[in-house]
């Protein structure tokens, strides 16, 4: 996927002034922050799954190598086929590859953000195939040629009005307004190419190593259409998917549809192992399993590991006052909120997002909510402490604090120059008290500003002793 | 070096590891992989029939109760009656024993088509954590059946329920020995809400999951 | 018992009226408070923006200023969680100091936090027959804990009625430099929590950080509300509201 994230600043301000943006996020925060809550207050010990969670993620991590070893020995015993791509271009040819020799025409698609990062879809379609997303959300970008802005509700930043336009421009059927009846016009258009696609591509929200098994989890049954009508089955995942057994996975998913959706469980929770079986009815002949490094393992080599225990359920966006006022699309790549703020730096570049792990006031309301507790904050201060080292920070900033560290260091020089400021401002205020305009504007072009009283709390608490 | 050694030396490098035969972390994670330890359990003071009942409901399900398998066929043409839905159906091999002719069904043992308007399955077992069936993929019992029709009618028998997902893995361990190509947990009818987050039931799979309850 | 009192650099320039809140509160409750006429910041807007070299030089300095004082109390949720919760991290690279850092760290409390969990306060000398709303500020809320000590305190002033916001733990998008870096995103998070405090009705908003006064009090008057006074906890309890 193209990388937008150096335009932060400009699209974040477009996005301030989109009421309709507005509307969807408002909506996705009330849902989405009082959902959590209850569906984690349901199970009884969300804390302690939140802390197993991210022991176990950390175990799974620590153990990598031995993990995949295990999960390839037993994936190929069942009848799969296993491929390594070290970054994103090698996996798209992959991909092609598998699909050129099984003479396929037509894929259908089960939302992946890995296939997100590499531009899957668009490759595949320049070589010559037709590619379907089928996910709704996904659908429905597609179909509008934009990007996605939500990693669970990738259409959230879009009306129904839309939508309505949207698929009555491109289905030729009369404009439906209802969301429902939108939905079974999607449900109509996407049926047939289950049914005549010849090859399925999913994710995998976890690789079991103990039974060589791909997971993915879905509320819509277009990950079970993907896995299962096809006759050709693509799996592609990130190294750090491993969860060493099905009953990690079990742990997981307790945490992962609550954080994701509110849900105590979400409708298909689909286990895949290996293709079609002699005597089944169902299922694809050939099942292709893709492990994709794409910049895992140098993450894992480096202070931001523990961003790799991520499960992918978007909690930290839905509770991100950032996100929650300028949606996902700011961020330019495939993860926006917090996440994305760690994670667009480590796989593109840092100097290449110089804006994500910046544009966050550390609030931690992404920290507490994770479920397997990313120290988010943490990693975007990381983050901000590589830009510093590579010089990658505005004259003016890095001026800045030499100037204020200098001055703090400095008792004297400190309380002349507060008790200075402090005499300023105060004129300045006059009688409102308010300062209404500052040097560089930023905090005055929404804000006032409370004026300094005259004097500073040293000068008075000398003022006051004998 | 080809890309799967190249990945997994990175890896290794990352970790500080030497290699996968490093006896340490080898033995931690065979231990693990033999032990399947659970994690923390959710709290589970309920009764798991109730709770089974309670959370199928909950996911837009909806339940049907009988005495024995034999009356399943009745209650099944009841409901097909109750929503103006023809009294044909696609079903799992494994129930053609049941009594459907003498309650007027016409049925097919076979995978459902993209046309099916009602599947008929079993399930391997249901789970009353979450209101989930099981789904085990085999000649028998074909997924397609839960998948391509609009309405899904499933058979669920007490013998069959189990607590938590975890109790369910143990179940396949035992019956099965090795996982089949698919098991697909199922939990109502498929959903989104993809649009102004509006929940919308029945988009790719079933629009109605209806559960038939044998009290056996 | 000697107690530190830091005042923290916000309050010293922009409102230290919050300091001598403190400063009463503190010897009210029966303790010996030292101000350390040296203090000035505690190094958070150099380390939360990368600039590690800038919190260490401030933080060694806080160190050194408060060794003599049995307890060090900070009039603010941010400041305070910035030591006890980061100064370990940033000062690792200086074993010689880690024992300082420990004591320091397990000495440290935010205001409101030392006065019920330490002080043991049973009454408060404030006065303030009014309706309040109060915002947790997010680094005492999700770095220290501090959530029911402030309503508590509050509960010891008669006729003060505590009116929540439907979200008083949200974020009010101050985030130091984020304020100033990202000043059009950081407005408008505080224009929602605007929303929300007007809609208790209260006529007050009470809040434990300064930063986060500045950032609300400042888009409240933006937004035309000259009625709804912004006060600092300490400012409350110490009855020093005029």
């Amino acid at each position: 996927m193209q990388i937008t994230s150096q335009n932060f600043k400009a699209t974040a301000a477009l996005k301030l002034e989109d009421p309709h943006l507005r509307k969807s996020l408002s909506g996705l925060r009330d849902r989405m922050v009082v959902g959590r809550t209850k569906a984690a207050a349901e199970v009884g010990n969300f804390e302690d799954l939140r802390e197993a969670g991210k022991q176990l993620r950390d175990h799974a991590l620590s153990h990598l190598d031995i993990y995949l070893e295990e999960f390839e020995r037993n994936a190929l015993a069942n009848g799969a086929k296993v491929h390594w791509a070290e970054n994103s271009q090698q996996m798209n040819e992959l991909v092609l590859q598998i699909a050129q020799q099984a003479k396929v025409r037509k894929i259908i698609k089960s939302k992946s953000m890995l296939g997100e990062e590499s531009g899957l879809n668009h490759f595949l379609i320049k070589s010559g195939i037709e590619v379907r997303e089928t996910d709704l959300g996904e659908y429905i970008i597609e179909q509008s040629g934009d990007v996605p802005s939500h990693i669970i509700a990738p259409a959230v930043h879009k009306s129904k009005e839309e939508i309505s336009d949207l698929f009555h421009a491109k289905h030729k059927l009369p404009r439906k307004t209802d969301i429902g009846e939108l939905t079974r016009e999607a449900r109509m258009m996407l049926r047939p190419h289950f049914l005549d696609a010849d090859m399925g591509i999913t994710g995998a929200n976890f690789l079991v190593a103990e039974t060589g098994t791909t997971v993915i989890v879905t509320n819509e049954g277009n990950g079970r259409m993907t896995t299962t009508m096809p006759r050709v089955h693509v799996a592609i995942a990130g190294i750090e998917k491993i969860a060493p057994t099905l009953e990690d996975v079990c742990m997981l998913l307790r945490l992962l549809t609550r954080s994701a959706t509110a849900q105590p469980i979400s409708n298909y929770i689909t286990f895949t192992t290996g293709p079609k079986r002699p005597g089944d009815l169902d299922g694809p002949e050939e099942f292709h399993i893709v492990i994709v490094d794409a910049g895992r393992s140098r993450v894992l080599g480096s202070e931001l590991r523990e961003a790799l225990r991520c499960i992918r359920c978007g909690a930290c966006m839905n509770h991100c006052p950032v996100y929650q006022n300028i949606g996902g699309h700011p961020y330019g790549w495939v993860y926006p909120g917090p996440i994305g703020s760690v994670l667009t730096p480590a796989y593109v570049g840092l100097e290449k997002a110089i804006d994500l792990p910046n544009a966050a006031t550390f609030c931690n309301q992404c920290g507490v909510v994770c479920p397997v507790k990313i120290p988010l904050p943490d990693l975007m201060r990381k983050l901000r402490q590589q830009q510093v080292e590579k010089g990658l920070r505005p004259w003016q900033e890095r001026l800045g604090l030499k100037l204020w560290t200098f001055t703090a260091s400095h008792p004297g020089l400190y309380s002349l120059f507060f008790k200075l400021a402090a005499r300023v401002g105060k004129w300045m205020g006059g009688s409102t008290g308010l300062l209404h305009r500052l040097p560089g504007g930023g905090w005055t072009k929404g804000r006032d500003m409370p004026a300094p009283k005259g004097k500073t709390f040293r000068e008075l608490y000398a003022e006051r002793r004998p | 070096m080809s890309a799967r050694e190249n990945i997994l030396r990175r890896v290794r490098s990352a970790l500080g590891a030497s290699s996968s035969q490093d006896s340490n972390r080898a033995a931690a994670t065979r231990t693990n992989l033999s032990a399947h330890p659970r994690g923390p359990m959710p709290r589970m003071e309920w009764d798991c029939v109730v709770r089974f009942k309670e959370r199928c409901i909950g996911l837009s399900s909806t339940v049907d109760e009988v005495a024995s398998m034999e009356a399943v066929p009745a209650a099944v043409a009841k409901y097909l009656q109750a929503y103006s839905l023809p009294n044909v159906a696609s079903c799992w091999q494994s129930l053609i024993d049941l009594p459907w002719k003498e309650a007027g069904l016409d049925l097919q043992f076979r995978s459902a088509h993209g046309d099916d308007k009602t599947g008929i399955t079993g399930c391997f077992c249901a789970i009353a954590e979450t209101g989930t069936l099981m789904s085990l993929s085999g000649a028998p019992t074909p997924l397609t059946n839960s998948l391509l029709p609009d309405t899904h009618i499933a058979i669920v028998p007490r013998s069959r329920l189990v607590a938590s997902m975890e109790d369910a893995w143990d179940l396949v361990r035992k019956e099965r020995g090795k996982l089949p190509r698919q098991v697909s947990f199922i939990s109502g009818p498929s959903r989104t809400a993809d649009i102004e987050m509006t929940m919308v039931l029945g988009i790719h799979g079933p629009y109605r999951v209806h559960i038939v309850w044998v009290q056996d | 018992m000697k107690v530190g009192l830091f005042v923290t650099c916000l309050a010293d320039l922009m409102r230290p009226r919050i300091g001598f809140a403190a400063l009463k509160l503190l010897e009210s409750a029966g303790y010996q408070v030292v101000v350390p006429l040296t203090q000035t910041c505690c190094g958070q807007p150099g380390y939360n923006s990368g600039d590690r070299w800038s919190g260490q030089t401030l933080a060694k300095k806080v160190l050194g200023e408060f060794k003599g004082c049995d307890y060090v109390v900070v009039p603010s949720g941010s400041c305070a969680g910035m030591i006890k919760v980061h100064y370990p991290e940033l000062l690792a690279a200086f074993p010689e100091l880690a024992k300082d850092v420990d004591t320091l760290v397990g000495r440290t409390y935010e205001l409101t936090d030392f006065l019920i969990s330490i002080a043991k306060l049973d009454k408060v000398p404030g006065r303030f027959p009014a309706a309040v709303t109060y915002h947790d500020s997010c680094s005492g809320l999700r770095e220290l804990g501090v959530k029911q000590q402030p309503r508590t305190l509050l509960a010891k002033i008669p006729n003060l009625v505590l009116k929540e916001m439907t979200t008083p733990e949200q974020c009010c998008g101050f985030g130091g430099t984020f304020s100033l870096k990202y000043g059009d995103i950081s407005a408008r998070i505080a224009d929602q929590k605007c929303d929300d405090v007007t809609a208790t009705g209260a006529d007050a908003l009470v809040l434990g950080d300064l930063g986060c006064m500045l950032n609300i009090e400042g888009r409240l008057r933006r937004r035309g509300d000259h009625r709804t006074k912004v006060l600092h906890i300490a400012e409350v309890l110490a009855g020093m509201t005029d």
